[in-house]
């Protein structure tokens, strides 16, 4: 049993490696095949041929592209990503920067949208009344369906223009600088409880329901009805029974709603000026800045792909007969 | 039996409340057809040289609007849908589909015109202002072509008009002085257009108000509906042929093409698609198609898994294996065996990928790298209202209220079609 279980992790962990080289394979093709010349972004083709193509010969283009890829992955795994234009820093040591706001930021949200979404679906099933359900359910389609930047816009004219309770965007004061540590800590809360909540919202929508429909499905199953003729009270079968079984639908799509996730960050973090990799990852793309464009969107990949890969541990941990499915 | 209210019924009363307030501008529109149909018998070559979208946008628009009810009636039988109860999200799906098609004619004004800026710039919802229309030095035109060449710059409103004076209030007597901003001009009245005499004064009335540059947002809204319907309809197009596709080859086949599909299908899957559409639309330039192809390429792998696990089920089947062996070739075997089969759930995933690429469009526009700007994008339209946050309200309600109810409407059909398609789902 404990070599299956090593086994498993083993296997999932090949597949992800595999899933990441993919990826990274995948970037190189598109960077390939973009139109122009890369020494055309680097400098004006106006500056000289002599100074071109010692550029292209320090980008390795006069090498065949069998070798420029073998050279592209390595220079990854070793962390180097080239050089940013704009920061004038290597790429890995910008997007370190920026990562740590957006990773912090998107797990409080993740949080979040757990703890609400199940303490909604509780209420409504010890509820048991077929109206709420149904409001809700609309309700949460609703804000479903509720894009983040109609919600985030929305919420700046409602609470900073309208009623002036939050700043529009930024991460901090002005000063800041000159605050206690409390009071620092007291000034970012400030700041992120509007691209918090519509980070939040639509998540909090999407796993009610998928919690909703596996309450639902667990309640309707003849064990459950033989613990309440057993007499056992409702509070414990839906605690201890209901709610564990209840998980698995949305531990199924967890994984992808991670990426929904990251996606929100990116459109949250421009429409509130929050200094993380989304908003990284724009601004690179605008000023043309291409190894901090590639730099980001490989660990934005990376990142899922880790997440998928803990998210499935996670699942093997709660659901063991899983393993199985894993191995063959 | 008890009166029940269809989405036919809606659709026609649509089609009256257009036919009933827009009633001279389609009387113009088809004018304008048959004079184009006539020019195109006498004069083709003109014709065929006026030939541009706009043009035939309008024509085609005001066709279809005069045999909309006929068609109805004629194929009531096939139409099956539009018998289907009505409710909120299939009335707003109707009204959506309506102004999609008949966008010309339920706005007349072009989506980019703009003209006096200091009169119109950032225009209330609700609010009017004086329009004065020059007059034009009349030529005697002899040629038809280049009489319908006049009538058609007449009707079909262009981006930019010199001819047009848009002021605050008009006074007339002693002499014509119109106000812009506490600017009086003076004009002579034989310059400007009359009716009875009088100097021509129009009232310019903006329903939902006009934005920075003081374009009408009605307008622009009605034909952001365009770029929304073309790109979702264009990309789940294209997820649909390639998620068949590549899940037929994979289900029927298997083998190390199944496996690396799967593969690919984990990768993308496992990716915040938004980042990649990104660095494709940054890389390869976005223009219209370009952002329908990503958002197709980047949407197909649900539908991949979908069709391949029934492929697998229905390989099993017996029907099929004796359509293998009677020797229908493999596009037969998947058009008419499988297609009708796997119709119902791949259907109900389609319209929720419409939504997911109405949704994609849009915030690819907000974040500027969406379709460009020869259309209005409700995305783009936001993300430019963003600016004015403090001063008009009105530049993001709208196209925002516009994406809600659409995305809304969307998923909630996908969530009724799903109900109606998996009856078991619902206990």
């Amino acid at each position: 049993m404990k070599s299956d279980i090593v086994k498993a992790i083993l296997t999932r962990f090949l597949s992800s490696l595999l899933t990441l080289f993919l990826l990274v394979s995948f970037l190189f093709v598109i960077i390939r095949l973009s139109p122009g010349d890369p020494t055309d972004k680097y400098i004006s083709s106006k500056l000289g041929t002599e100074l071109s193509e010692k550029i292209a010969e320090s980008f390795s283009l006069d090498q065949p592209v069998g070798d420029q890829y073998l050279s592209f992955i390595s220079n990854l795994i070793r962390g180097d990503m080239g050089i940013s234009y704009n920061y004038r820093q290597p790429v890995f040591k910008v997007i370190w920067e920026y990562f740590s706001f957006t990773l912090v930021f998107a797990l409080i949200s993740f949080v979040l949208q757990m703890l609400l979404s199940i303490a909604l679906a509780l209420f409504t099933a010890k509820k048991q009344n077929k109206n709420l359900d149904k409001v809700l359910s609309g309700f949460s389609l609703l804000i479903y369906s509720i894009p983040a930047f109609v919600l985030g816009v929305g919420l700046i004219y409602i609470f900073s223009v309208q009623l002036n309770l939050f700043p529009i965007s930024g991460l901090k004061s002005i000063d800041y600088e000159n605050l206690s540590f409390f009071f620092q800590f007291l000034d970012k809360f400030h700041h992120l409880v509007l691209p918090l909540i519509t980070l939040t919202a639509a998540g909090i929508a999407l796993f009610y329901k998928y919690i909703k429909e596996g309450i639902d499905d667990v309640l309707h199953q003849s064990f459950i009805i033989n613990l309440r003729a057993a007499g056992v009270e409702e509070n414990i079968i839906l605690k201890r029974h209901v709610l564990p079984n209840a998980f698995r639908p949305l531990i199924s799509v967890a994984g992808v709603e991670l990426g929904v996730l990251l996606g929100g960050v990116l459109i949250t973090e421009i429409i509130f000026s929050l200094p993380g990799m989304g908003r990284l990852t724009v601004n690179s793309i605008f000023s043309r800045d291409y190894p901090l464009v590639i730099g980001c969107v490989f660990t934005a990949g990376a990142v899922m792909i880790f997440a998928n890969f803990l998210a499935d541990l996670a699942k093997l941990k709660i659901d063991k007969r899983l393993i199985k499915g894993i191995l063959n | 039996m008890k009166f029940q209210l269809q989405i036919i019924h809606w659709l026609i009363f649509l089609w009256l409340i257009t036919l009933v307030f827009k009633i001279e501008l389609i009387v113009d529109y088809l004018s304008l057809f048959i004079n184009y149909l006539g020019l195109l018998l006498n004069d083709s070559s003109a014709a065929i040289s006026f030939l541009k979208f706009s043009l035939l946008d309008v024509l085609w628009s005001a066709s279809l609007f005069i045999v909309l009810i006929p068609v109805i009636f004629i194929f009531q039988k096939k139409l099956g849908f539009l018998k289907r109860q009505l409710n909120f999200s299939f009335a707003f799906l109707t009204v959506l589909c309506f102004t999609f098609l008949f966008a010309p004619i339920i706005s007349n004004d072009h989506p980019e015109f703009s003209k006096n800026l200091s009169v119109t710039k950032l225009l209330a919802p609700f609010s009017s202002v004086k329009k004065l229309e020059l007059k034009k030095e009349k030529k005697e035109f002899t040629s038809e072509a280049e009489l319908f060449r006049l009538e058609m710059n007449e009707i079909i409103k262009p981006s930019f008009n010199n001819d047009v004076i848009i002021a605050d209030s008009v006074r007339i007597a002693p002499s014509v002085t119109y106000y812009q901003k506490n600017e009086a001009t003076e004009i002579l009245s034989q310059q400007l257009k009359t009716e009875d005499g009088q100097p021509l004064v129009e009232e310019k009335f903006f329903l939902l108000g006009t934005d920075e540059y003081g374009r009408d947002l009605f307008a622009r809204l009605v034909y952001g509906t365009r770029i929304s319907l073309t790109v979702g309809f264009g990309a789940i197009v294209i997820s649909f042929i390639i998620g068949i596709l590549l899940g037929f080859i994979a289900g029927y086949r298997g083998g190390l093409f199944d496996v690396l599909l799967n593969r690919f299908t984990e990768t993308f899957l496992a990716f915040p698609v938004i980042y990649l559409v990104v660095l494709i639309l940054a890389l390869f330039g976005s223009t219209i198609f370009s952002v329908i192809i990503v958002l197709g390429i980047s949407g197909w792998m649900s539908l991949f898994k979908i069709v391949k696990s029934e492929v697998l089920s229905i390989k099993q089947k017996d029907f099929f294996s004796t359509a293998e062996l009677v020797g229908l070739n493999k596009s037969q075997l998947l058009l008419k065996e499988i297609l009708p089969i796997i119709m119902a759930p791949v259907i109900v995933n389609l319209v929720f990928l419409f939504s997911n690429v109405v949704l994609a469009e849009a915030a690819l526009s907000y974040l500027g790298l969406g379709t460009g700007n020869s259309y209005p994008s409700w995305g783009s339209m936001i993300s430019s209202g963003q600016e004015y946050i403090t001063k008009a309200w009105w530049l993001i309600a709208f196209p925002g209220l516009g994406l809600i109810l659409t995305l809304f409407s969307v998923n909630s059909s996908a969530r009724m079609l799903g109900k109606a398609v998996n009856p078991i789902i619902e206990k």
